[in-house]
């Protein structure tokens, strides 16, 4: 009887301090996301769900069907979200702290694009952030995606 | 064969169906059609080449190619080289596990003593031996006749590598920093010539062949294949070419001459 109490006493006491260890430890920071100029391809909040089955969709469509005029390209997302240093050299979007890397390592989930793409926009030429209400206009949704999202409310602006 | 028939001839009366001999009928008419079926290869691989039908079902009469003149190309240059490693971020360095998408290559007949230096580089063959080896489906045939991989779905496993005659596909061993945004290349996938797919897409010439041009050497020749009216479809009916390692039955799209 002793002994179980004893039991229950250590485990109070471990509880406790795995409590405390908890409040105190370092948390991740709550991404802080910088404005990109111009307008986006879709909602932020859409973008915000969805923008990795867009990729998904489309790098398919891109790669293998030889479709290229879609919106929904990696590298327009890299030269509208990169910033740049004062003395205008392009940050990786994958730098910690940066547009892709704050969320990815707010919501743990590993950002493994980058391993393969370019992270910093191209000079000139490929890549030039999009401009103006056209945008949405003119965006074409992926095969896949046009079902679900004209059944999800505000899907589609 | 004939097991077979006999068992559905069985099966057929059990269940009521058709009487034995309208089955039989039925059985040499399907016959027929598998015997068309084992004619029609020689026509169907011609007709292949002609139209080849997209994914989305479109229809392609495009195969983009090159020619390029052996006489024409000299031996000290690697302009091609050169421009192909500054468009898709390759290194210069030569080293031994540095990607090749286009090699210069010497070759001299002992007999005669001609030399011949020439580039070699992924020759997008009709009936590629990667395409064939690959087990995820990433190294494939786009419609218009280009070969790549897809590195989405590239394990790394190396086998279009050791199956490709032409040794024109490298493996990137080691992380890739500095990537261009139209060349996406990581650690653990295969890749090769992309016949700048992008600068096609965009209707302009592969780096290589805008810089053969610019050394003024000219032994490069880009441009669709299936056109008739088109200047290397015109130029290859004109003269004499062959294609590496003919004998393979790879119908290359990279065609040379002078070799």
């Amino acid at each position: 009887m002793r002994a179980r109490a004893g039991l229950w006493a250590v485990l109070a006491v471990v509880v406790a301090l795995s409590g405390v260890w908890v409040a105190h430890r370092g948390r991740v920071a709550v991404p802080a996301i910088v404005q990109a100029p111009g307008h986006c391809v879709l909602k932020t909040s859409v973008m915000r769900r969805t923008h990795m089955q867009l990729l998904r969709a489309v790098r398919e469509e891109i790669v293998r069907h030889d479709v290229r005029d879609t919106r929904f390209r990696l590298t327009h997302c890299v030269a509208c979200h990169a910033q740049r240093t004062s003395a205008g050299r392009a940050i990786p979007v994958n730098a910690p702290g940066q547009f892709c890397a704050s969320c990815h390592a707010y919501v743990g989930v590993r950002l493994d694009c980058f391993d393969c793409h370019a992270s910093v926009p191209a000079p000139g030429g490929v890549g030039t952030p999009l401009k103006g209400g056209a945008v949405q206009a003119a965006f074409r949704m992926p095969r896949a995606l046009r079902a679900s999202q004209a059944a999800a409310p505000g899907g589609r602006p | 064969m004939s097991d077979e028939s006999q068992k559905a001839v069985s099966v057929g009366a059990e269940d009521g169906g058709p009487e034995p001999d309208a089955l039989r009928r039925r059985l040499l008419k399907l016959a027929g059609a598998a015997v068309a079926l084992t004619l029609a290869p020689g026509v169907t691989v011609l007709a292949r080449d002609l139209v080849v039908k997209g994914p989305r079902g479109r229809k392609s009469a495009v195969r983009y190619g090159l020619l390029i003149d052996a006489s024409a190309c000299k031996s000290g240059c690697d302009a091609c080289v050169r421009a192909c490693q500054d468009y898709n971020g390759l290194s210069h360095d030569p080293g031994p596990d540095n990607a090749q998408w286009i090699r210069k290559v010497t070759i001299t007949n002992p007999q005669t003593g001609l030399s011949r230096s020439f580039p070699v580089m992924c020759q997008h063959c009709e009936n590629a031996a990667c395409v064939d080896v690959c087990p995820t489906g990433a190294s494939f045939r786009r419609p218009d006749g280009i070969v790549l991989v897809d590195k989405h779905r590239c394990i790394g496993c190396r086998y279009c590598l050791m199956a490709c005659p032409y040794k024109a596909r490298s493996f990137v061993a080691r992380n890739v920093e500095d990537q261009k945004p139209w060349a996406p290349r990581g650690k653990g996938t295969a890749e090769g010539c992309t016949m700048c797919v992008e600068r096609v897409e965009a209707g302009k010439l592969p780096a290589c062949v805008t810089a053969c041009q610019k050394a003024g050497h000219k032994a490069m020749m880009f441009g669709n294949l299936q056109d008739p009216k088109s200047a290397i479809a015109q130029r290859l009916s004109e003269v004499a070419t062959t294609t590496i390692r003919a004998d393979l039955g790879l119908l290359p799209s990279v065609h040379y001459r002078g070799i």
